[in-house]
């Protein structure tokens, strides 16, 4: 770790944001300020550039600009990321959706896969991965590709087979419950190869597009009884977050679900339009 | 004296102690919000708020995104986040990846208080193995504000006030009375 520490003004971040917006398709100008800033600083310091030779070579080389576009999105994730939003899915939310003919589920910002794959383990031990159908987006296609290729770490992932036993294997309303599901029914651990490969079927299931939050639109020509956004928002402020509320409130159908990130709410106008229990918001019938 | 708008302290899992009976000891009226960045042990990712929450008169939350800034309230950065105070004073979640294998990271905390309170701000550098801190303090005195260790004599393990003290001025070491008895003449300032 460089003890150097580079920082960039107030004036430069606005700077650099208006310089983007008009050379490129991209959009940061309602982004939360601190960590856009922070990620800024970051790329100045790993590709050792002052900001305005950053700039020009982003203008200049188009896959430096996507390349760079990637590097400030945060990508953190892990499989059954907080497991008590997971209890709820399994013991709230799902099986509400139960006896629908189709549910149709949104991953926003669905970085490397591993919710998804969460999403679609937890549908298949509930017997409803038939009628499901999964849909996710992010804005960052690099991390798309490793959705869809579902390799994951081994060492990195291993204290997430803890989440999955919590979530997959007990039952938090009573402890004498216990399924015993073997991993390798959704997953393969190869520890030579320090790797986690998610099963061909639940491969076979997710839809991914790239999609960006800032644009807005549904690109699926459905709507959605749940929409999944957990630590996306967190990256923009207060008005692109109720501008992204918008979106979600029109491609949810009544009565559907918003899941966002345990340390999220939703804050703004939007908030009477929905029904709150912790970090879940039901889309009010009219 | 300053007037203190604000204070944010660091520490380590190690100055949970310490921490709890500087809160035990404020005042249920307390004016200032306190943000408190403190580095966890991994396993024990709960927890942290309900055990201070017992020991102290003033509300201790971990703040959602967003959640605007309120007086009188004792913030503790959530377990796995960065948490950074915005220009308009409300907080912001991250993340991006640790920081001297810290998330929370103490300094990326610092830097964007000491920038949002200028010289309004008090950083105080609890006990901690880790350098994290020293950085975020040194942005506290760049900005004007007011800097804080907590006596390595007294320190349980050193290497954190240690080398914040190394690395920019201090304005008092203190132990953790001392400590106790400065957030309240702020207060009453
Ligand atoms: C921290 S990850 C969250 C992953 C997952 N939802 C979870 O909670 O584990 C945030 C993701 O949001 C994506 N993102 C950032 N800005 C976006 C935008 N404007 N549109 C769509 N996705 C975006 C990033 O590329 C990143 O993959």
């Amino acid at each position: 770790m460089s003890d150097n520490i580079v920082t960039i003004t107030d004036e430069e971040l606005s700077f650099f944001i208006g310089s983007i917006r008009t050379f490129s398709d991209y959009d940061f100008t309602e982004y939360s300020e601190k960590s856009f800033k922070r990620r800024i600083e970051k790329v100045l310091m790993d590709y050792k550039l002052d900001l305005n030779s950053l700039i020009l070579k982003m203008r200049k080389e188009s896959d430096f600009l996507e390349r760079i576009i990637k590097d400030i999105t945060v990508n953190t994730t892990e499989l059954f990321r907080d497991p008590k939003a997971w209890h709820t899915l399994k013991y709230r939310i799902l099986p509400r959706l139960k006896d629908n003919n189709v549910i149709n589920i949104w991953h926003a910002g669905c970085s490397t896969g591993q919710e998804v794959y969460s999403m679609l383990i937890l549908l298949n031990e509930m017997g409803l991965i038939d009628k499901a159908k999964v849909y996710a987006t992010d804005l960052n296609t690099d991390v798309i590709d490793v959705a869809k290729a579902g390799i994951y770490k081994y060492r990195f992932n291993l204290g997430y087979l803890d989440s999955f036993d919590k979530v997959i294997k007990e039952n938090p309303y009573n402890y004498d419950e216990f399924k015993e599901v073997p991993y390798e029914k959704y997953f393969d651990i190869d520890k030579v190869q320090d790797s986690i490969k998610m099963k061909q079927f639940l491969k076979d299931k997710p839809v991914f597009r790239k999609h960006d939050l800032v644009k807005g639109g549904n690109i699926f020509y459905t709507k959605f009884d749940i929409i999944m956004c957990r630590n996306v928002l967190i990256y923009f402020n207060n008005s692109l977050q109720n501008k992204v509320f918008e979106l979600f409130y029109k491609s949810l159908f009544d009565g559907g679900y918003l899941v966002l990130g345990i340390h999220e709410s939703m804050l703004g106008p939007m908030t009477s339009k929905f029904e709150k229990k912790g970090s879940n918001y039901r889309k009010k019938l009219l | 004296m300053n007037d203190i708008k604000a204070v944010m302290i660091g520490g380590s899992a190690g100055s949970f102690q310490v921490v709890t009976k500087i809160l035990a000891s404020l005042p249920k009226d307390y004016k200032l919000p306190i943000f408190m960045c403190l580095h966890r042990l991994k396993h024990v990712r709960s927890g942290f708020v309900e055990a201070l929450s017992i020991k102290s008169e003033m509300p201790v939350i971990e703040p959602f995104d967003k959640d605007p800034i309120r007086p009188g309230v004792i913030y503790l950065a959530p377990a796995n986040y960065h948490m950074y105070i915005e220009a308009d004073k409300r907080f912001s979640l991250s993340t991006e990846e640790p920081v001297n294998h810290s998330r929370p990271s103490i300094d990326l905390s610092f830097y964007t208080a000491a920038y949002a309170y200028k010289s309004k701000l008090a950083g105080i550098i609890l006990s901690g193995a880790n350098r994290d801190g020293a950085k975020g303090l040194k942005a506290v005195k760049d900005n004007g504000g007011i800097t804080i260790v907590q006596d390595p004599k007294e320190a349980q393990v050193d290497t954190m006030p240690s080398s914040a003290m190394a690395l920019t001025s201090i304005d008092y070491v203190y132990s953790t009375d001392q400590i106790i008895s400065f957030l309240k003449k702020i207060n009453n300032a």
